[in-house]
């Protein structure tokens, strides 16, 4: 892999991650993705200086998790979709119920079909 | 697929209020094209579709999940109109590994995506990309989310480059009011979940009955006003202080 991935999660009061950020890292893992990201860095609402929060103001990203992905020429590249990121960075298959979920997602009118 | 049609156009078109004509458009130019029947009031969009053809497609998402009554009126419907009502029915290995790991209820804690991905979103995509147009009951008054809605668009959530595909919603102008006028005035036969305060109608787990004038969202996946605010990223403030009592009026 020759770019540089940082993941942003979110922590709750408890310190646990959020549920989707709990989830995509647990799919990262699952899929032998995780050595592929350089960095994990939270992102805490209750600290606004936290890596993440400043990370997140600055890409201008309003839920986690995203990825901060810096190619070779030093460009950087947010990913707030995991499928996108695994499909174009990573480059591994999409399972159906993956690419069904992102659309879900993204499509909040596909729950009343 | 005919090519000249203008979506754009047809969606700001004039007669964009008459289902009928609307759904004569995508019937004679998109011969491929399937109605998406939910089992609730949508019914009309096949009893107006059978007036223009009689050899319609019509496909159902059968999640598993739906109530009874939903169940008997789909067989209904099939009976009355003598209809192939196509059923669509969840990947069963998809299905299987999410109860195997989250349990049958997993949407009252992690949330409803991942079920209606497996249990709605894939069957729907295999099956649309089967069709050139799809027809859908989605109106305007129903939330918020489809206040947008227009009577044709392109479908960006399901074409692809290789696939383009035409979404019609003849219904989106119309009114719950209008349909069920016409569901009246044509002995339209009905979802008996009606009857009993359900204004849409979904899964039995994740539907519940609601006040008059309360959008249909109130009735669906109510508990998760607080769980949709857990991913985001935004500033926790600190809770608001309670007024003292010198501070009351
Ligand atoms: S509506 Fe509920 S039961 Fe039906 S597919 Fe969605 S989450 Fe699953």
């Amino acid at each position: 892999m020759t770019t540089h991935i940082i993941m942003v999660k979110k922590i709750l009061a408890d310190g646990a991650p959020c549920r989707k950020c709990g989830e995509v890292y647990e799919r990262l893992l699952r899929d032998g993705l995780l050595q592929h990201i350089d960095r994990i860095v939270t992102a805490d609402p209750h600290n606004p200086d936290s890596e993440g929060m400043r990370l997140a103001a600055r890409h201008q990203v309003s839920r986690a998790p995203f990825f901060i992905v810096r190619d070779k020429g030093g460009n950087e590249h947010i990913y707030d979709s995991f499928l996108r990121l695994k499909r174009e960075v990573l480059q591994a298959r999409a399972s159906t119920t993956e690419v069904a979920l992102d659309l879900a997602e993204r499509f909040p009118e596909l729950d009343y079909i | 697929m005919n090519t000249n049609l203008n979506i754009e156009q047809l969606a700001t078109h004039q007669e964009q209020n008459d289902p009928v004509e609307i759904l004569r458009v995508a019937l004679e130019h998109f011969p491929s094209s399937a109605i998406s029947f939910s089992g609730a009031e949508d019914i009309v969009l096949i009893d107006m579709a059978l007036r223009i053809r009689k050899d319609i497609q019509v496909f159902s998402l059968d999640t598993g999940r739906l109530h009874p009554e939903t169940y008997r009126f789909l067989e209904e419907v099939r009976n009355h109109y003598g209809i192939q009502l196509e059923l669509l029915s969840p990947d069963s290995r998809e299905l299987e590994q999410l109860v195997r790991t989250k349990g049958l209820f997993s949407f009252y804690q992690d949330g409803h995506k991942e079920c209606c991905a497996i249990r709605k979103v894939a069957p729907l995509r295999r099956k649309l990309a089967t069709v050139d147009a799809w027809i859908t009951g989605l109106r305007h008054d129903q939330t918020p989310v489809r206040a947008s809605v227009p009577v044709a668009q392109e479908d960006t959530a399901f074409s692809t480059p290789e696939h383009a595909l035409v979404k019609f919603n003849p219904l989106a102008n119309w009114s719950s009011a209008q349909v069920w006028e016409y569901i009246r005035n044509n002995n339209v036969p009905f979802n008996e979940l009606h009857r009993r305060g359900y204004i849409s109608i979904g899964c039995e787990p994740c539907t519940r009955t609601t006040l008059p004038n309360q959008h249909e969202r109130a009735g669906r996946w109510w508990w998760e006003e607080e769980a949709l605010k857990d991913c985001g990223l935004h500033v926790a403030t600190a809770e608001p202080s309670r007024p003292q009592p010198a501070e009351v009026a």
